[in-house]
């Protein structure tokens, strides 16, 4: 086989690091038998595959498969990002999670959370239009901020709000009567069996037979069919229109754009902040709004771009962005293997994550969760550190197992604890350290002497580097 | 030449409720009815969780006679109950498929014995689920994560072991349901290969069912059969989120999606809570046409109630009486055989 370039493969390990979950060796290798192009374009297009983990995730966690509460829905999504091979399709279900954040204890229907996320999943690479078309009539997001209270006399704000300021454009680029003419365009859109679902939901009610899914209803009679005006628009509009209208606006470009890079390519402020704070990158910033309107808004097309630009390509730009708790524990979950079959032992791990500071299916507030460094406080980082120790040490696990066996054969007995060391990197996915680090590692395997023992040990002690803290 | 026998299968009744304890079910497993004619059904709980873990006892009238093997490690209690057989002698055989243990009740839910200890070496268990008693007097265990069939005395002693892992004829990969006919031949919910497989009394394999009907329709991820004393087999697709019923030639006599209404004790809920019960009245949930967007059975059933979801069982009474349970529903559905 030919040989690929040491270089190639690291930069396919920063690709699949943001792109998906990261990447042991092995896997970057059959990566690295393509293009970066022709990679990245695969990320970008996943097809559909023949994948069992949906179906070992309902058996063997009935409530993954029933799904009464966020828990439940939230396994049934663990599993999937930890055993997907479409990383990228599961990276924005994150991605579109943190920005749309829909959660409990206002949706307390698991299914219905769930349904979300399978959206996002189905949608989150094709045109923002019909993403943001889907979430007006997704059920959950339709609870989240009450649009089952929009009625053609008594209008309900929050949804047209939320729509302008979170949602697409960002403070600034809009008035309140926008806002008022918005959320009359979206009256009448509602769920279906409204009145019996929001009891159910106000009791918490999952009787007699557990919890019943929601669907989206169209209530013609319940919608305001005056003449509006939207953003210097006129027109009779109807919920499809606003979409058709924001989405056309270059501040919407810029705002999705600031997004992908945010999350991708390098941590930016607090997106509160953004209307203060220019970005880090405007140029970046000024080629994905390129890349959004040359792509007929396509997010797909923007990826596509982002990830081979040289701004996203750059030495300079891996190691910047701190891994989401998500992020990180499903990198860890994918790369020990600890459930090829899943078992009750995912309740605690799916709590391990929330201790982290990310609880999937409960973010904070609609704003979602302060990303970036805000990540990480002394609680979280030991919650984090202990995680990666319990996975990354635990010889049981088949990735763990297979790690070390593929170190052991590669080093010999002179071997140095550095090349040791080395030799952990390169497996785990052609890691860098700091040589800080580096040496306070090697510094421990000089002091082991069984083999195993050491390269063990070595694992888990990058578990809790800085480095690897970061994507 | 006598044409076959087909059954014909008409809803009868529901049963259960969904209740973290006490009486009704909470992610039920399995069900047994047993020679007193109660019913024993084993619930997983919610998240494994120390409240809901139980064997809910029942009859077909809705009578509640109270719970048994909750929550734990000790003797004659349980931590993920996944299926539960009877011997006809009084005595009752629950696998827990986290503990990789066995226990034997009475009908009355005292404990009596237990064994099983985890691992792949023949006698071991790893993810006991589908459990029968043969004929022979012998207790077949799906051994699922070993993926084999293991075949124990009523006191636990290991006699013998049918198949092993992958795709081949006499395989089975993560099989689930087990049912012992009265011929002795050995029926198979081979789960992950998405077939039933079926077995003589010698563990010689005889037959595999993968695809169903005319249009030969695959089964998907099938959990459970039960064959009654005609050859008839009732199979809950699992995966399809439907029940199929086949002669003793394997062709597809009937489909069944669910027509669930409610059980005594749902009546008796929406009654007391008069604003759901109001509000229910006034819901259609059938609304099919809402969702013309998915053909995923799961989220068909996920939003009409009716529909079974998750059909973990199909069990017999006495050849009359076909017992669906359904683990998303928390309920056991149940149909006339004619």
């Amino acid at each position: 086989m030919e040989k690929i370039e040491d270089e190639k493969l690291e930069l396919l390990s920063h690709l699949i690091r943001r792109a998906g979950f990261g990447a042991t060796r092995r896997e970057l290798e059959d990566y690295g038998k393509y293009s970066y192009e022709d990679v990245v374009e695969t990320l970008v297009t996943p097809k559909e595959t023949n994948w069992m983990g949906d179906y070992l995730v309902r058996r063997f966690d009935g409530e993954a498969s029933g799904m009464i509460n966020a828990p439940g829905s939230a396994r049934r999504w663990i599993y999937r990002m930890m055993s997907s091979d479409t990383p990228l399709k599961e990276k924005m279900t994150l991605f579109w999670h943190g920005i749309f954040a829909t959660g409990v204890p206002k949706v307390i229907n698991g299914r219905v959370l769930s349904d979300q996320i399978e959206m996002f999943r189905d949608h989150g690479l094709g045109r923002f239009d019909d993403l943001l078309l889907r979430l007006a009539k997704d059920p959950a997001m339709i609870v989240w901020l009450d649009n089952q209270e929009n009625h053609k006399n008594s209008i309900n704000e929050n949804w047209g709000r939320e729509l302008l300021e979170l949602f697409s454009m960002g403070v600034g680029n809009y008035s309140e009567d926008d806002i008022k003419e918005c959320a009359k365009a979206f009256t009448g859109w509602t769920i279906g069996n409204t009145e019996y679902m929001m009891v159910r939901s106000k009791r918490d009610s999952d009787w007699p037979y557990g919890r019943i899914a929601y669907h989206f209803e169209y209530l013609p009679n319940d919608h305001d069919d005056q003449t509006k005006e939207f953003l210097g628009h006129l027109g009779n509009f109807n919920g499809e229109d606003i979409i058709k209208v924001i989405c056309n606006r270059e501040t919407t470009a810029k705002f999705i754009a600031r997004h992908l890079y945010h999350f991708f390519v390098a941590d930016e402020v607090p997106v509160p902040s953004w209307n203060e704070v220019a970005p880090r990158d405007e140029e970046a910033i000024d080629e994905l709004v390129k890349a959004y309107f040359d792509t007929d808004h396509n997010i797909a097309g923007m990826l596509s771009y982002l990830f081979n630009s040289d701004f996203f390509k750059s030495k300079n730009a891996r190691y910047k962005k701190v891994k989401g708790p998500a992020e990180f524990a499903v990198g860890l979950l994918k790369l020990s293997r600890e459930f090829e079959i899943p078992d009750r032992d995912m309740i605690p791990r799916y709590r391990q994550i929330g201790w982290m500071g990310q609880e999937l299916n409960n973010p904070p507030s609609v704003e979602g969760w302060h990303e970036g460094q805000e990540w990480v406080n002394t609680g979280s980082l030991i919650e984090r550190i202990n995680f990666a120790s319990e996975l990354l040490g635990n010889q049981k696990n088949a990735g763990i197992k297979e790690l070390i066996d593929t170190v052991e054969e590669a080093i010999t007995e002179n071997s140095t604890p550095e090349q040791i060391v080395d030799e952990c990197l390169t497996q785990l996915g052609f890691l860098k350290l700091s040589s800080n680090s580096k040496t306070a590692v090697a510094d421990f395997a000089n002091g082991v002497e069984e083999n195993r023992a050491k390269i063990s040990g070595v694992i888990r002690l990058i578990g809790s580097t800085r480095e690897f803290q970061m994507a | 030449m006598t044409p076959l026998q087909k059954p014909h299968l008409d809803y009868h009744l529901t049963l259960g409720i969904v209740a973290m304890e006490g009486r009704g079910f909470e992610y039920p497993s399995d069900s047994f009815v047993a020679e007193n004619d109660k019913i024993y059904v084993t619930n997983k709980s919610r998240d494994y969780g120390e409240r809901g873990v139980r064997v809910t006892i029942l009859d077909m009238d809705s009578e509640y006679f109270g719970t048994f093997g909750h929550y734990g490690v000790s003797e004659g209690q349980l931590i993920s109950p996944a299926g539960i057989t009877g011997d006809g002698n009084g005595n009752l055989y629950v696998t827990d498929d986290y503990a990789n243990m066995i226990s034997q009740f009475d009908l009355e839910g005292n404990f009596i014995q237990r064994w099983g200890t985890g691992g792949s070496n023949l006698g071991e268990l790893n993810g006991p689920s589908g459990i029968a008693v043969g004929i022979d007097s012998y207790i077949y265990v799906s051994d699922t994560k070993n993926h084999r069939i293991q075949i124990f005395t009523l006191s636990g002693d290991i006699v013998s072991a049918i198949g092993s892992q992958g795709e081949e004829e006499g395989n089975f990969h993560l099989p689930w349901g087990v049912d012992v006919g009265s011929d002795g031949k050995v029926s198979v919910a081979d789960w992950g290969n998405n077939r039933i497989q079926r077995f003589d009394s010698n563990g010689e394999h005889v037959e595999t069912i993968s695809a169903v009907g005319t249009s030969k329709s695959q089964l998907n991820h099938p959990s459970s059969i039960v064959v009654d004393s005609r050859g008839n087999r009732y199979i809950a697709d699992w995966g399809n989120e439907t029940v199929k019923v086949l002669n003793s030639s394997s062709e597809l006599i009937q489909e069944m999606k669910g027509q669930a209404a409610l059980s005594k004790w749902a009546s008796a809920f929406l009654e007391t809570n008069k604003e759901e019960g109001l509000s229910r009245e006034n819901a259609n949930l059938d609304n099919l046409s809402a969702l013309e967007d998915t053909e995923d059975p799961h989220t068909v059933s996920a939003h009409i109630e009716k529909l079974f979801w998750s059909p973990v069982s199909v069990k017999l009474q006495k050849e009359n009486l076909l017992l669906i349970t359904e683990s998303n529903r928390h309920r056991i559905q149940v149909y006339e055989i004619k």
